[in-house]
């Protein structure tokens, strides 16, 4: 072959090679210290929000030499999609979070590492609440920190219950009352819904389960489907009631997680099932209007699904890089004052300080000062909240069940059901999904 | 690109050549009856319908009536949505979910698109789907043009299996491989790279591209040998002969698989929401899928409008490449 | 084969360049060719041919990507056809598959006829049909889930201003996945016009003539003529629609989640679920596409079949 011949197959073939400059991970150390990536920056569309973050990566890079922060910003910060193959690839963060409903799953598939040693890095590591330590805790070790822990409630829109005659400050403590009060809202027509809800994208089994644990049922009972009984048939029939009576539901079904919220910032629906953190992103995602939203206790109260979030630790990481990312976690997380509880600097920045999103810290010494910091910055109206954080002494926590994500699939069905069907039968609904949802449970 | 002579191998032979370079000469259409109000109906090819039978008092009056409904139809279902898309983007927040709607905004507002350039980062979303466009069109050329160079004029030892092997994947659309597809860019075997977010994710499977080789291969194996024996008897070395012989007489074949290849990159949905799924790195469908459910209905208008155009420059440029690629594809059987 | 024609020994290097034997050559082209080659096969290899066989192997393993896959038999089979989901998808994807068939591929060729009878505006015809071709899906998608919204939808309204009944369109089981069937057909319709008209262009015009001798009308003069003419593109792209609608995804993962009911999962979409939302089984939604590709391949058996017979 001639020389030039080589060449061109040697360009030809060079392109495909020039690949393995993009493999592999540069977290080469410099100068002996070590460098960490850390997940959850705030996105770009938040400016002042991130640029507090990356101050706060500049205090603890000061506070600790020879530690170098790196800072990843994929939105959402916990994508399924690419949870596993960020492990496996190694690209996966140094420091990441995970949701309570994959908890379990992380940790059976070893994804997350045995920090069971290293949690006194986190100095206040032991006034996390109990229940929420636990969680991340399997035949006693430690897989993370648990860093949101909060029960579902009902996100209502104030201003709408004043327009509807109702009581802004009453709001309504059973399902019944939750009905005749949507009817009202309804009632003042021009587009007005009363109860926002789901009916499939899998949030609609979600917000199932939501509804089902408030009347005191239960989704999975001993690895068999629980739902068919009486409270999930109280469900699916006032949801139905609603639809077609009342007509206080909204013709439109909604399926992603945000169409709700989005719907419940434009101000024209009453009520929603929601976490604190719905207040939140309303307000500030969905431009509703601050002093609108209010949130209370979920209807019935018997119990309530609880959500929350942990930071794990990648279990490729080194001593070092271990040490560096509790560190971390304990400066920007479990610091009262500082990180993401500066809340004197979040209400400068316009940030909806004082929802009560989140009470991982329960009445610890650390956590009452938490809830005394966000009270002093509060940009919010608290007082709107009241009811909601009064309720959740008394509302029993609940976890979602195993294989949450295909039973809410499944129950997604019935949900849809009544919300587009009049003739529904409900009862057929439930026996098919209980059905179906023992054989996924039995798949074990 | 637009040497008609050439396009003949990859086109049908009549369809996005020009109407006027077949009109019949005057001489023919002074002989027939001189009906003005007909004249049209004659100088096209023969089709169906016969030229008499249009020139007839009531072919002609049904002519008329089913252009204006063809016309009024294809407008009102293909670019009113468009009009639709365009002006909603422009109204207000209360106008967009006013019914009756407003055929025109009241307050046209443009400051929606600026908007809507933020709250997608369309900046960004536009500036990684170029890049990844562009890359792939240069690396799938590339690869796609040796290969099938080699298939056509060296035909090597098992030349046929392994362009039946090319031709093979075609049966199989990559959406139902997926899964694996995903799994081998995580860890690509014997290497060992990890694609994910890299946008060799997207370069590489787009140049396993079996219609490209096919295309070129077959516009290849219409150049004659002759020429290749030629060059060859003077030692002229192959990939000279590729690039000074071959390429410039396949520029409308290469401008087919070109276009093509970028369209491709652009319009891809499923493959880039996986391997690319930082938002640094997204692509602009999948960048605007993402926000959609956050913004308010003009604003997801507007961002469509805006990643509606580039699409739309690039038909009205490369129009007959497109076309011509179209019915390239499709008279293989 | 060639070994011994390497071993030889080789002439210093011709003075002048004589034609080498024919050996030699042969095998200097081939290593030529390769080389040429190799950049291709590697893409194909590793991003083509090696994903289709990896398909049926991960099907009956048991993988979270990070310790070794462990074999499980005919476990995932058995996990995706005990699903609820199972049979409604595959219903629903060949519904889907068959109403598209009406829409994307009777209405495009009548659509070409009549385009092809025309003398004027061909060009803004033929532009204007492509036109939703060339927008991104996700653009074509979302702008009709704007059209079908029960409430400020462009779609109710038309159909209350003339006096009909509104509909509920995606949030209906009856009309969810007809409505699909419809932003498909309209973002991709325009293709198959452009092929129908470039065929019926390719039908010499004396055949028609012939038949006008004869006495056959207008539509005696389609099926006799016309149809038979284009039976070989028709054919194909009755497969190459039924290839296309078989992988339809981003229309329910955008405009409906694959319900109401269920009704609107296809293959595809289920396939998704498995493999990135129900925690990483990549092992179920491997066999499901597995059982995609023993279909797909059926078909084209079919097609290659039925154009041979065409052929003759």
């Amino acid at each position: 072959m001639k020389p030039r011949n080589l060449a061109i197959f040697l360009i030809s073939s060079g392109l495909v090679l020039t690949a393995t400059a993009c493999g592999g991970d540069s977290e080469s150390d410099a100068g002996g210290g070590v460098t960490i990536t850390v997940a959850c920056q705030p996105a770009k569309t938040a400016p002042k929000t991130r640029q507090a973050w990356d101050d706060d990566v500049k205090a603890f890079e000061k506070a600790h030499p020879g530690v170098k922060v790196k800072s990843t910003d994929q939105q959402p910060c916990y994508d399924p999609k690419t949870f596993a193959a960020k492990i496996a690839g190694g690209q996966m963060e140094t420091v990441f979070v995970v949701p309570v409903t994959n908890y379990a799953d992380v940790i059976a598939k070893k994804q997350a590492k045995d920090i069971t040693g290293v949690t006194n890095l986190v100095k206040n590591y032991g006034d996390i609440k109990q229940e929420a330590r636990d969680m991340v805790t399997k035949d006693g070790k430690v897989y993370g920190v648990p860093n949101v822990n909060y029960s579902v409630g009902l996100v209502y829109n104030r201003a709408l219950f004043e327009k509807a005659g109702l009581d802004p400050d009453a709001p309504p403590q059973t399902w019944d009352e939750v009905r005749a009060a949507a009817k009202k809202i309804a009632d003042l027509g021009d587009g007005h819904v009363g109860f926002g809800e789901y009916g499939g994208g899998n949030t609609g089994g979600w917000h199932f389960a939501q509804s089902i644990f408030s009347r005191g049922g239960e989704m999975v009972v001993d690895g068999k489907a629980a739902f068919n009984s009486p409270e999930g048939k109280a469900v699916l029939q006032t949801l139905h009631d609603m639809r077609w009576e009342d007509n206080s539901t909204g013709s439109k079904v909604l399926i992603g997680w945000e169409s709700l919220m989005q719907q419940m910032g434009a101000g024209k629906t009453g009520m929603m099932l929601g976490a604190p953190d719905v207040v939140t992103d309303v307000v500030q995602k969905f431009q509703g209007k601050v002093e609108d939203y209010g949130i209370t206790g979920i209807p019935e109260g018997k119990a309530s699904l609880t959500g929350g979030e942990a930071y794990m630790i990648n279990p490729k990481a080194n001593a070092a890089e271990t040490k560096a990312a509790m560190q971390w976690i304990d400066f920007q997380f479990n610091t009262p004052g500082k990180g993401r509880h500066d809340y004197a600097r979040g209400k400068a920045n316009g940030d909806p300080v004082g929802v009560p999103n989140n009470d991982y810290m329960g009445d610890s010494p650390t956590g009452q000062e938490i809830i005394k910091l966000r009270t002093e910055n509060a940009s919010l109206p608290v007082e709107n909240y009241q009811t909601y954080i009064d309720a959740s002494t008394k509302v029993m926590p609940k976890l979602e069940p195993p294989k949450a994500q295909e039973l809410y699939a499944v129950l997604d069905v019935a949900m849809s059901a009544v919300l587009t069907r009049e003739n529904a039968d409900i009862d057929q609904l439930l026996a098919d999904a209980e059905t179906k949802a023992n054989k996924i449970l039995a798949q074990g | 690109m637009t040497d008609t002579t050439h396009t003949v191998h990859t086109t049908a032979h009549r369809d996005t050549a020009d109407e006027t370079r077949k009109v019949t000469p005057p001489s023919v259409r002074t002989r027939k009856k001189p009906r003005r109000r007909a004249a049209w109906a004659d100088g096209h090819a023969r089709t169906i319908v016969s030229p008499l039978e249009l020139k007839s008092r009531w072919g002609t009056r049904i002519y008329w009536a089913v252009l204006a409904a063809v016309l009024t139809v294809f407008t009102l279902v293909f670019v009113f949505p468009l009009y639709w898309m365009v002006t909603g983007a422009m109204k207000s927040g209360e106008e967009i979910a006013q019914m009756p709607p407003t055929l025109w905004p009241e307050n046209p507002d443009f400051s929606v698109f600026s908007d809507a350039w933020e709250l997608f980062d369309i900046g960004t979303l536009l500036q990684n789907t170029l890049y990844y466009a562009i890359g792939a069109w240069l690396f799938a050329l590339a690869v796609d043009v040796t290969a099938a160079y080699a298939l056509s004029k060296l035909r090597p030892m098992f030349g046929n299996a392994i362009l039946g092997a090319m031709l093979a994947t075609l049966m199989i659309p990559p959406i139902v491989v997926m899964i694996p597809a995903y799994v081998t860019v995580t860890d690509v075997p014997i290497f060992g790279w990890q694609l994910l977010n890299s946008p060799w994710a997207i370069w590489f499977p787009v140049a396993a591209n079996g219609f490209n080789i096919f295309l070129l291969k077959r516009f290849f194996d219409s150049i004659p040998d002759e020429i290749l024996e030629a060059a060859e008897i003077d030692g002229v070395p192959p990939w000279r002969v590729l690039v000074s012989i071959i390429l410039p007489i396949s520029r409308p074949i290469l401008g087919v698989v070109s276009i093509f290849t970028i369209v491709m990159v652009f319009k891809d949905f499923l493959w880039p929401l996986l391997v690319l799924p930082d938002s640094e790195k997204m692509t602009l469908s999948v960048g605007l899928s993402q926000t959609a459910g956050a913004v308010s209905q003009n604003q997801i208008m507007a961002g469509l409008v805006i990643a509606s155009i580039p699409m739309i420059i690039v038909f009205f440029f490369f129009q007959r490449s497109i076309m011509a690629g179209l019915t390239a594809g499709s008279l293989k059987g | 084969m060639d070994t011994l024609t390497l071993q030889t020994k080789r002439p210093a290097r011709p003075p002048r360049r004589r034609p080498p034997t024919k050996r030699k050559r042969a095998v200097r082209t081939n290593i030529t060719a390769y080389g040429f080659l190799c950049a291709a096969l590697f893409c194909f290899a590793l991003f083509a041919w090696w994903p289709m066989i990896r398909q049926i192997i991960m099907s009956f393993q048991q993988t979270n990507l990070v310790d070794d896959p462990q074999w499980v038999g005919l476990d995932n089979f058995r996990t995706v056809v005990e699903d609820p989901a199972f049979g409604q998808a595959w219903k629903n994807t060949i519904a889907f598959t068959f109403l598209a068939l009406i829409c994307g591929y009777v209405i495009p060729f009548a659509v070409a006829v009549v385009l092809n009878e025309l003398r004027h505006a061909r060009a803004y015809l033929r532009f204007v049909v492509y036109l939703p071709v060339m927008l991104p899906p996700i653009v074509s998608v979302l702008l009709f889930k704007w059209f079908y919204d029960p409430g400020p939808g462009l779609f109710n309204y038309v159909l209350d201003s003339v006096g009909l009944p509104t509909l509920a369109w995606l949030d209906s089981t009856d009309t969810a996945l007809i409505s699909l069937v419809l932003v498909s057909t309209w973002m991709n319709m325009g293709a198959g016009v452009l092929i129908y008209l470039a065929a019926l262009q390719n039908i010499p015009g004396d055949l028609y003539e012939a038949a006008e001798l004869d006495g056959a009308g207008i539509f005696k003069r389609i099926w006799n003529v016309t149809v038979p003419q284009t039976r070989l593109i028709l054919l194909l792209m009755l497969m190459l629609q039924i290839v296309a609608t078989m992988q339809v995804f981003i229309e329910p993962y955008q405009l409906t989640g694959g319900g109401p009911e269920n009704a609107t999962v296809t293959v595809a979409f289920l396939m998704y679920q498995y493999a990135f939302v129900y925690g990483g089984n990549y092992g179920a939604g491997s066999a499901l596409g597995v059982m995609l590709m023993i279909v797909l391949l059926a078909v084209a058996a079919v097609q290659l079949r039925l154009t041979r017979d065409e052929k003759r």
